[in-house]
């Protein structure tokens, strides 16, 4: 049982490389009022409707976390319901890591979804080079071949 | 695309004052550096050269952001092959 909550970084490179449904991997998605409101302010993918997920409320106050505010939200949204954070900024993922939150990125999406039978190996591994080269990812091509390879061995 | 990079180039050098051959000039010199850091962490990542020539090659800040790159994606694969 995955619980897991998003901040709009998963969100808009999945929907970039036209694998947002994937999100619905996760047994149980929340997403924090704020991102939502981040999304709403460039424009929520239509995608994001055909996939299910509950919208929450988070009280940020005192996290003392340099963040932005939805990340800011997601990390306390999952840190007071033990969930999994899904981002794919690295300072929340080092934020999260230093409050023992389990964290992941759509990277760890798309290799579920391998897993979980609803994405063949190669195709998991060819959105994985998308994610690098359609989207604003962190990830340079060295290290998504490195992860491509760890799939591969897998 | 082709049309985009011309107009990009011929915006660039008018906003800049410069021919746009020296624009060129300077894009072939970015795009190289890019590709030459590319090279330089792969190498590391592929553990065909250490840390402290990497260093030296590419820069400190540079190797550090993608060991935690590395280890970003290693969590993440290990987690989805796994959860």
């Amino acid at each position: 049982m995955i619980l897991a909550v998003v901040d709009a970084g998963p969100i808009i490179h999945l929907d970039e490389i036209d694998a947002l449904a994937l999100l619905s991997v996760v047994d149980e998605l929340l997403i924090p009022q704020t991102v939502y409101q981040e999304l709403e302010a460039g424009m929520v993918p239509p995608a994001l409707e055909t996939i299910e997920y509950e919208l929450v409320e988070s009280d940020t106050t005192g996290l003392g976390v340099e963040l932005d505010p939805g990340e800011t939200a997601a990390l306390t949204v999952a840190s007071e319901r033990a969930a999994v954070l899904l981002t794919d900024d690295l300072a929340a993922r080092d934020a999260a890591n230093d409050r023992d939150v389990e964290v992941h990125g759509s990277i760890g999406i798309l290799v579920l979804a391998s897993t979980r039978g609803e994405l063949e190996k190669s195709a998991a591994a060819e959105l994985m080079r998308a994610l690098q080269t359609e989207t604003s990812l962190f990830v340079t091509d060295a290290v998504v071949e490195h992860g491509i390879s760890l799939l591969d061995e897998s | 695309m082709a049309t985009d990079l011309t107009e990009r180039v011929q915006e660039i050098a008018e906003a800049r004052g410069i021919p746009e051959s020296e624009i060129l000039e300077q894009a072939l010199e970015r795009g190289v550096e890019d590709l030459w850091v590319d090279l330089v962490l792969s190498r590391y990542i592929d553990d065909e050269i250490d840390r402290e020539t990497a260093i030296n090659l590419v820069g400190r800040d540079r190797v550090k952001r993608a060991e935690q790159e590395v280890q970003a994606v290693e969590d993440d694969v290990r987690w989805g092959l796994n959860a």
